[in-house]
């Protein structure tokens, strides 16, 4: 009875330490990358900056429920689609961030001395990414 | 000896209107007070229509300007070197569908990341095989790990942010504030370069 007691509690003391590891670092990857920030001159609203912190934080949360826990819910399609949509765009804003950061365009650019070209590289960068994905999921993982 | 003015320029001006721009608007000045008046209200700039949203005012051309009305003057300048002067439509609220869409997209893109990431490194075995290291009972689902690491999880990034809804816990800005800030100081450096008349280059497409 005391062992286990002991035992669930270091359980306990295991499980937040790695929930703060991964929550901070989760965060400082989504920072340092600038999404929050791209999004908020986009829609221009800097004044909810705080509600955007709240909706990443309750999403983060609510994202760990559905990995660890065993529910399932009577959608329509049409929630599919939605939430495919924007994990979609959201992915596509993170790969684009990462390649931004990496500095990927203004070097290759300069290397291949197309710096007046540079959107036709970006095209063939959204494209391809397009024409990838779609062949994953319709060819590749079959 | 002449008599000398400081200039010291405002970095960043909005206007809601197409209007004349006198130099009040763009600089602070000290100069003798008798000056002062006079040369606040130079007028510098008339916006139309044409230069659209951003306007760069060079501080160089200020004082070029200057130097041709008084001569016996001498001009000293501080802080920025130009003024970027954004006009502004109307709308001052943002809007609300455009905000909410944005609240689901991070809501649901990181939902998905953090799905993505557990699954990445099996993270529910790892727990599972910890439960059993621990209890040598094997079990679906070692909640007494798993609960209390969504706790965690959702701790450490308020830590990281620094706040708690609108109450921080300390006076420092939090992370994304200066990466905000960052990002706009990185926008304002290049608009004064690429809409300076001053400067011939022209920005790529």
């Amino acid at each position: 009875m005391i062992l286990n007691l002991f035992i669930n509690i270091l359980e306990i003391i295991i499980g937040l330490a790695a929930g703060l590891a991964v929550g901070g670092g989760f965060v400082a990857f989504l920072t340092v990358l600038g999404i929050i920030p791209r999004l908020i001159q986009l829609s221009r609203s800097a004044m909810y900056s705080q509600i955007y912190v709240v909706s990443v934080i309750t999403g983060t949360v609510f994202g760990t429920y559905m990995s660890f826990a065993d529910v399932n819910w009577d959608q329509p399609t049409m929630v599919l689609i939605l939430w495919g949509a924007f994990h979609g765009v959201f992915n596509g804003m993170l790969a684009a961030a990462l390649t931004e950061i990496l500095n990927v365009f203004p070097i290759i650019s300069k290397r291949i001395r197309m710096d007046d070209k540079l959107l036709w590289l970006l095209m063939a960068i959204v494209f391809g990414k397009i024409a990838g994905s779609i062949f994953q999921w319709t060819v590749f993982v079959k | 000896m002449a008599d000398i003015i400081y200039l010291r320029m405002k970095k960043n001006v909005e206007l809601n209107r197409m209007q004349r721009l006198y130099l009040k608007d763009i600089a602070y000045i000290s100069a003798p007070s008798a000056l002062k008046s006079e040369i606040e209200n130079t007028f510098i700039y008339q916006v139309t229509k044409k230069d659209r949203n951003i306007i760069i005012i060079d501080s160089f051309m200020v004082i070029d300007h200057l130097n041709e009305m008084y001569p016996a003057l001498e001009l000293q300048l501080i802080g920025p070197d130009q003024s970027i002067i954004r006009i502004k439509k109307v709308r001052k609220t943002p809007n609300i569908m455009l905000a909410s869409g944005v609240w689901i997209l991070l809501f649901i893109g990181t939902a998905m990341t953090i799905m993505n990431f557990h699954y990445d490194v099996s993270m529910q075995d790892v727990q599972q095989k910890l439960h059993y290291l621990l209890t040598g009972e094997e079990i679906k689902y070692p909640l007494w790990i798993q609960i209390p690491y969504s706790f965690g999880l959702g701790i450490g990034m308020l830590l990281f942010f620094n706040h708690w809804f609108t109450k921080r816990f300390n006076e420092e800005p939090s992370p994304l504030e200066v990466e905000i800030y960052n990002y706009q100081q990185d926008l304002d450096q290049y608009v004064s370069y690429y809409e300076n008349r001053l400067n011939d280059t022209k920005p790529f497409h």
